[in-house]
């Protein structure tokens, strides 16, 4: 065998990134920690799966399709988003999930030198895109739960491309104004790029809760992710995209490898946005109802919460995370422990069925003693 | 004073014939006092190196390409000798081995000692690891001198918001003189007693050092932690020189320390010398190690670990023997693991089994690892156990990678032997590690 020496070929920054290890399948889980049923409140699913005519894009799709390739580009899809938020649908690109946007923009942008500005605690996906291309990611912690607009303006410097942004924070919930955003925006004036993730978008009624897009006319440096991961329930096809002025977008389809999604991941998320059944609403309430129950069931147990936007919240406890994470799945519950989030000693729970949610909750107060 | 950098080292690519041993001896001993040794240490490191390269010469690799690389590491200066061996000479590694008295015939009762157990005796630490392709790498190690500081340092009031972060040069500094004139935890390092070791160690890169601060720069306390694995980072317990808000302060310090090694590949933290009962909630009790010392009297030691992901679990490799013990362990740890039983199928095994040996005297430690599987292990294992007899090492350790099928197979022989599974620590091998410790001390 050839001698290989993967420390002269392979960039430092590479060799130093520790690769992120996904979980396990469902039933290799289940055989693991001896448990029959396994409630998935780890990565912030739609427990009512993706809405009914995304059903039966699923459902129609035919195998012989599985031969042909899918649009280059989303065509459809781009056009059917275009339409909704009324921009041009080249000012759209689709991914394989927002994660793959995330390295579309970092790619277009950034270069040995550069760095991102983003919060210590929020979406690992910046920060991990960011470090493994040898580009500097700079972290400012979030202040009261949110980012922290003022503290990041300072830290921006000549060598900043991008600013990272995710409204509402995962895991806080929390989320800046239109106010607050439109200040950004004004202060940064055009000089740096500045993403604004909004994966939970669909999930805020807030009044003062800003439409990113609908901002891209008066600030051309703004970027807007979306995903179908989260309220629209299609994780499992990965597709997400990104919004931005028509000469940006420009510029990130360059970075671009196109055919990346799917057939069925564009057919399902045209019928998501066509969707007239109620979907969001009925999710809506679910976590709506969900968020009650657990914030009284946690405040019983003493446990300190942090409960905002989006579909999930985040619960203090009064020792490791990680080994409670074990404990829970030996009952059948899978959370995410969130030391790897720097918040040490707390737990993410997705909002999701009640059954769901009470299995936690019983399975939390065994393993607490409670 | 020498500008440190990590990427200094010197390094010697000859054939292992004992006509370079003038030169390899010259060049260690002038590269030890380069990289900051004292005379008497840079010696040390000259004598080792003599009886090691000669019996690399004479027994292990005769004629063989050999890399020496000597390391300056600010603390301590370090030397590798990188060679490959055929399996039919690997027990020559072994440090217990001797050279025979007769012709063709080993006697190790009577046999003579050499190289390796001379060097261990002269340097601070030895250690012998391969990987594959037979590729070996022997290190020597030769800590700098240090003055012991006992200053009196002044108690400071510490008032106010408190801010920890990694200090800079003079914080580490001031930060090591505080640490050296605090009474003594018994368990704590040795390193903690010399200001300058700590400084070194933490400029160096070896340890790393967190300290909390008031406004007015005064230091309220500081922790250490340095890697002990790929993927386990050792921590000490958190020092604090402000009574009055201790709990405070060794709170605010570990929750930094978990802030920075949390998106880090560490998998997790442990200490192995004790944790106040503070920060114990926040960390899972792995077992206790009883280390005996020089007087006699016992000191218990309690290790603990703190996984920083989700456990992916793994799958682990046990003889029946060690069953039990690892069902229940794993079954109070929570951790998933798919647990599978080795049996011997009668093939043959040829060859001399090797450990590795990590010594260290100041503490009357030995940690052996095997390196090699072979058809003497129980009588290897006894050689190595009468060697620390004999040298007096009072503290006696055995590890074993529950990820490496063939290891399994040494269990019976330890236990047999008087080895206890003490601990089991997790992702601190290929999978998990089994730390056993000999526990036949004669009354």
């Amino acid at each position: 065998m050839t001698n290989l020496k993967l420390e002269s070929l392979v960039p430092a920054y590479v060799r130093e990134f520790e690769p992120y290890i996904p979980s396990k399948p469902d039933e290799e889980l289940k055989k693991l920690y001896g448990c029959k049923v396994l409630y998935r409140l780890n990565n912030n699913e739609n427990p009512l799966g993706p809405p009914p005519g995304a059903q039966e894009v699923i459902h129609g799709f035919t195998p012989p399709r599985g031969a042909v390739y899918p649009s280059g580009d989303s065509f459809y899809l781009r056009r059917a988003i275009g339409e909704m938020h009324g921009i041009d649908p080249d000012s759209v690109i689709v991914g394989n999930g927002a994660n793959e946007v995330i390295a579309f923009v970092v790619k277009a942008f950034c270069q040995r030198g550069d760095n991102i500005l983003t919060a210590d605690k929020t979406f690992a996906v910046y920060e991990w895109v960011a470090t493994f291309s040898g580009i500097e990611a700079r972290l400012v912690p979030l202040k009261d739960e949110r980012f922290d607009d003022q503290a990041m303006l300072a830290r921006v410097d000549d060598h900043t491309k991008v600013l990272f942004i995710c409204n509402p924070n995962n895991p806080t919930g929390t989320y800046w104004n239109q106010d607050t955003l439109r200040k950004f925006l004004d202060a940064l004036d055009g000089r740096h790029m500045v993403v604004v993730d909004e994966a939970y978008f669909e999930f805020v009624e807030k009044d003062d809760y800003p439409n990113g897009i609908s901002l891209m006319k008066d600030y051309s440096n703004l970027i807007v992710f979306r995903t179908f991961s989260k309220m629209y329930g299609i994780a499992g096809l990965r597709i997400g995209y990104l919004a931005a002025h028509p000469a940006v977008a420009d510029m990130i389809r360059r970075t671009c490898v196109v055919y990346s999604v799917n057939s069925i991941a564009q057919e399902a998320a045209l019928a998501c946005l066509g969707d007239q059944s109620g979907h969001i609403e009925r999710t809506r309430a679910l976590v709506k109802e969900s968020r009650a129950y657990l914030c009284e069931e946690l405040a019983r147990l003493k446990l300190p919460v942090i409960a905002n936007e989006g579909n999930y919240l985040i619960a203090k406890l009064p020792g490791s995370d990680t080994l409670a994470y074990r404990k829970l799945m030996r009952e059948g519950v899978m959370i995410r422990p969130m030391t790897g989030f720097r918040f040490p000693n707390h737990i993410r729970i997705t909002l999701a069925k009640m059954e769901a949610m009470q299995a936690f909750v019983t399975a939390l107060k065994k393993i607490l003693g409670a | 004073m020498m500008k440190y950098s990590p990427d200094d080292r010197l390094s010697l690519k000859i054939t292992a014939v004992m006509d370079y041993l003038p030169a390899v001896m010259q060049c260690v001993e002038t590269a030890s006092i380069f990289f900051g040794l004292g005379r008497d240490e840079s010696l040390k490191m000259r004598l080792a190196t003599e009886e090691i390269f000669s019996y690399l010469c004479s027994r292990v690799c005769r004629g063989y390409p050999l890399e020496i690389i000597c390391q300056g590491c600010l603390s301590h200066a370090r030397v590798e000798f990188h060679f490959s061996v055929s399996s039919l000479d690997m027990g020559a590694l072994n440090i217990t081995t001797v050279v025979p008295v007769q012709n063709n015939v080993c006697v190790t009762e009577v046999g003579l000692e050499v190289g390796l157990i001379i060097a261990s005796r002269i340097i601070d630490r030895l250690n012998i690891r391969t990987d594959t392709q037979n590729h070996v790498v022997l290190s020597i190690e030769q800590d700098k001198s240090y003055p012991v500081i006992s200053a009196h340092v002044k108690t400071m009031d510490i008032q106010g918001e408190l801010t920890v972060e990694i200090p800079d040069q003079e914080r580490i500094r001031r930060f090591a003189l505080q640490l050296g004139a605090a009474d003594g935890d018994p368990l704590r390092p040795a390193f903690f007693n010399y200001p300058g070791k700590v400084a070194d160690m933490v400029t160096a890169g070896h340890c790393f050092a967190l300290i909390a601060w008031d406004a007015s720069g005064n230091i309220a306390g500081g922790m250490l932690y340095r890697p002990l694995t790929d993927k386990i980072i050792e921590i000490f317990s958190p020092c604090v020189f402000f009574e009055p808000r201790r709990d405070e302060i060794s709170t605010l310090l570990l929750e930094e320390c978990l802030l920075k090694t949390a998106k880090t590949k560490t998998q997790g933290l442990v200490s192995l010398t004790g944790l106040p009962l503070l920060l114990q909630p926040q960390f899972e009790k792995l077992g206790d190690l009883t280390y005996r010392r020089e007087s006699g009297s016992t000191l218990v030691s309690s290790a603990f670990c703190r996984l920083l992901h989700e456990d992916p679990g793994c799958q682990i490799w046990t003889h029946p023997t060690m069953k039990d013990y690892l069902e229940e362990e794993y079954g109070r740890l929570f951790l998933a693991r798919d647990i599978h039983l080795v049996q011997h199928l009668g093939d043959t095994k040829k060859g001399e089994s090797i450990f590795g040996a990590e010594m260290h005297r100041e503490r009357s430690e030995v940690i052996f690892r095997p390196l090699w599987p072979g058809d003497d292990f129980s009588k290897n294992l006894n050689r190595h156990l009468d060697l620390c007899r004999k040298e007096s090492l009072n503290n006696i350790f055995f590890i074993l990678d529950l990820g490496v099928h063939w290891h399994a197979f040494l269990a019976p022989s330890l236990i047999k032997e008087g080895f206890v599974p003490k601990m089991i620590i997790p992702f601190a091998g290929q999978a998990d590690l089994v730390l056993l410790q000999y526990d036949k001390f004669e009354a």
